[in-house]
């Protein structure tokens, strides 16, 4: 059953050089997301995936269609929405003075709710850093901590704006494992990327976006033999870079 | 009543604002230099008034005045060459100088005494040439031996003499808390805003109201800590009397900060940026400085300010903080000041929660 769905969803945005007029970021969009799968959404530069995500996780109005997350309407019950969801944004400073057990601490009182702080350090492999402050934590440690917070509410759904975005490969695997570890507790997980073989390691299924549209949708197995630029002579040829290339095409993007 | 999440919320907020001691301490800086200098400079007497003198004469009588002129407490007499003196007069390190003629001989007929003035300070000439009118005629008495017709005898009341110190304090801490309270919510909404901190927040199910609350109430916290201190310095350190009932003054103290950090929290919402918010911060500000009565009395200011100047937030704070401080105003004797005070009051949070938007304020 689809945890998220999304019908013909759309966001209007007046255009940066000529304010009078509006394009639309999100052109129309429909999803459907199962329960306990991780979903990737990937897309070049602009192409809607982060405003996607922010009008599922309430943070932007909804100019068309419809959004249910959990049977929930997000455009009529925001805050209920957000009681069940886990957002880790792409932008993760925290408030500088206090410790990683004393934020989530706060984030979990911003629920009403009571954690046990170190055992999610634990979790994301951050106990030994209990008592730093975020500014002194190395990329990857930023990014799992930003998991750690998006967890406090222990939700149904969690959403990753590019995760994994500017790490290297060390902490890009390292947060690949707890990604797929959180999916084995049968947890819902959105994430969108940049990054191809992320998205065919950790997704069970992917959109790919442009231009607003969602223009190919299934398995990346699928979407490998349907779109990879050679005729499959053997089965899998190719990668999805490939698949994305040949929807996206090779034009430079902002 | 503040939930037990606000309260929770405000305890976080309050141990985040105390880590940054540093902004702290310097806010306190400014104030208590200002009070220093005041109060060392409007100790309550009178400066002696800085006279040279130029003696052309040789006469017995000429050095009995210049002596006599010494003598007197009220004048800080430098004798000298006109040259000089005139130099120094036009530098304006005499106020005046007093040239006694060749013929100073004092014996019945007048003798004309030649004052240089700057004309520059004329202000201040009005106030001295009588003091020095009082002195010559003294002197001539003295000289002619001649009784006083009249004596004034003072007797000291012992009424509580009111220094400029003593009218300038609450002001003072009403403006200190003002300046507190803005930059407190004001600035930091505006901080937490380009961390994408509230961003962060806003998915999280934190409704603004409580966000506020938790934020009005840790920074209110900080201010009365910043103010306790600045108000022990003017009392143990600078003599500073407080007539009125403490926690009468403190109450004002308290709801006067609750409008400014909703006032600031407004600012927040409109400004985005650091830029943005000193700007429009000073719009709020600076006006108030110069109309709510902070440095000298609003019935001092022209006619026609005088009804916006007394409708400000700040005057209605100065004014309540002054009348209990200085007069020892009861509660209920500031009433219409406390009226005003409670209209602000609600004005500024329903402001406040209503500028607030998530959606607004975040992104």
């Amino acid at each position: 059953m689809a945890i998220i769905e999304v019908k013909n969803l759309a966001k209007q945005y007046p255009l940066p050089d000529n304010k009078s007029e509006s394009f639309f970021a999100v052109d129309g969009i429909s999803l459907a997301i199962e329960e306990g799968e991780i979903f990737g959404i990937l897309g070049p530069n602009g192409a809607g995936k982060t405003t996607t995500l922010e009008m599922l996780e309430g943070l932007t109005d909804i100019d068309g269609g419809t959004a249910f997350i959990d049977g929930i309407d997000v455009s009529k019950e925001p805050y209920k929405v957000k009681e069940i969801i886990g957002v880790q944004l792409q932008a993760n400073e925290y408030f500088d003075n206090l410790s990683l057990l004393e934020l989530l601490t706060l984030f979990a009182a911003l629920y009403s709710r009571e954690v046990d702080a170190e055992d999610l350090l634990d979790k994301v492999n951050l106990l030994e850093k209990a008592r730093a402050k975020p500014g002194n934590l190395s990329g990857g440690q930023k990014q799992r901590f930003s998991i750690a917070c998006a967890l406090v509410n222990d939700p149904k759904v969690l959403f990753l704006d590019e995760p994994t975005t500017g790490l290297d490969p060390q902490a890009k695997r390292n947060l690949w494992d707890l990604v797929l570890e959180l999916n084995k507790s049968g947890m819902t997980i959105v994430l969108t990327t940049h990054n191809m073989e992320e998205a065919e390691i950790l997704c069970q299924r992917i959109a790919i976006m442009d231009h607003g549209k969602v223009v190919a949708e299934d398995t990346p197995q699928n979407l490998i033999l349907q779109h990879a630029a050679e005729p499959p002579t053997a089965p899998l040829h190719g990668n999805i870079e490939d698949v994305f290339l040949a929807l996206t095409g090779h034009g430079l993007r902002d | 009543m503040p939930s037990k999440l606000q309260l929770h919320l405000a305890r976080v907020f309050l141990k985040i604002f105390l880590r940054d001691r540093q902004s702290i301490f310097f806010s306190l800086f400014f104030p208590i230099i200002f009070m220093t200098v005041f109060g060392f400079v409007n100790d309550g007497e009178q400066n002696a008034i800085k006279i040279g003198i130029v003696n052309n004469s040789n006469s017995a009588a000429a050095m009995d005045f210049t002596q006599l002129l010494i003598d007197d407490p009220l004048f800080n007499v430098s004798p000298g060459e006109e040259a000089q003196l005139r130099d120094e007069l036009v530098e304006g390190d005499q106020t005046m100088v007093l040239v006694l003629p060749e013929t100073f001989v004092a014996q019945n007929e007048g003798s004309e005494l030649r004052l240089l003035v700057d004309a520059a300070q004329v202000q201040q000439l009005g106030l001295i040439m009588p003091v020095l009118q009082q002195a010559l005629i003294s002197i001539e008495r003295e000289f002619r031996s001649i009784e006083p017709m009249f004596t004034l005898a003072v007797e000291d009341v012992k009424a509580r003499s009111q220094r400029y110190l003593d009218f300038l304090l609450p002001g003072l801490m009403a403006f200190t808390l003002m300046q507190l309270s803005i930059a407190g919510s004001g600035f930091n909404i505006v901080e937490f805003r380009r961390k994408g901190i509230l961003k962060r927040l806003f998915v999280t199910p934190i409704q603004p109201r409580d966000f506020i609350s938790a934020i009005v109430m840790a920074r209110m916290t900080i201010v009365l800590i910043q103010l306790s201190v600045l108000i022990a310095f003017a009392v143990l350190m600078l003599d500073v009397r407080i007539l009125g009932n403490f926690a009468a003054f403190y109450f004002v103290i308290m709801l006067g900060t609750f409008i400014f950090l909703c006032l600031g929290f407004c600012l927040g919402s409109i400004a985005k940026t650091q830029q943005a918010v000193m700007a429009v911060g000073n719009i709020i500000i600076f006006p108030q400085i110069f109309l709510s009565g902070v440095f000298y009395p609003i019935d001092s200011m022209p006619e026609l300010i005088q009804p916006i100047a007394r409708i400000l937030p700040l005057s209605f704070v100065s004014t309540a903080m002054r009348e209990i401080a200085n007069s020892g105003a009861s509660l209920l004797s500031i009433a219409p000041s406390l009226l005003g005070i409670g209209v602000w009051f609600v004005v500024a949070f329903v402001l406040a929660t209503r500028l607030f938007v998530w959606k607004e304020v975040a992104n």
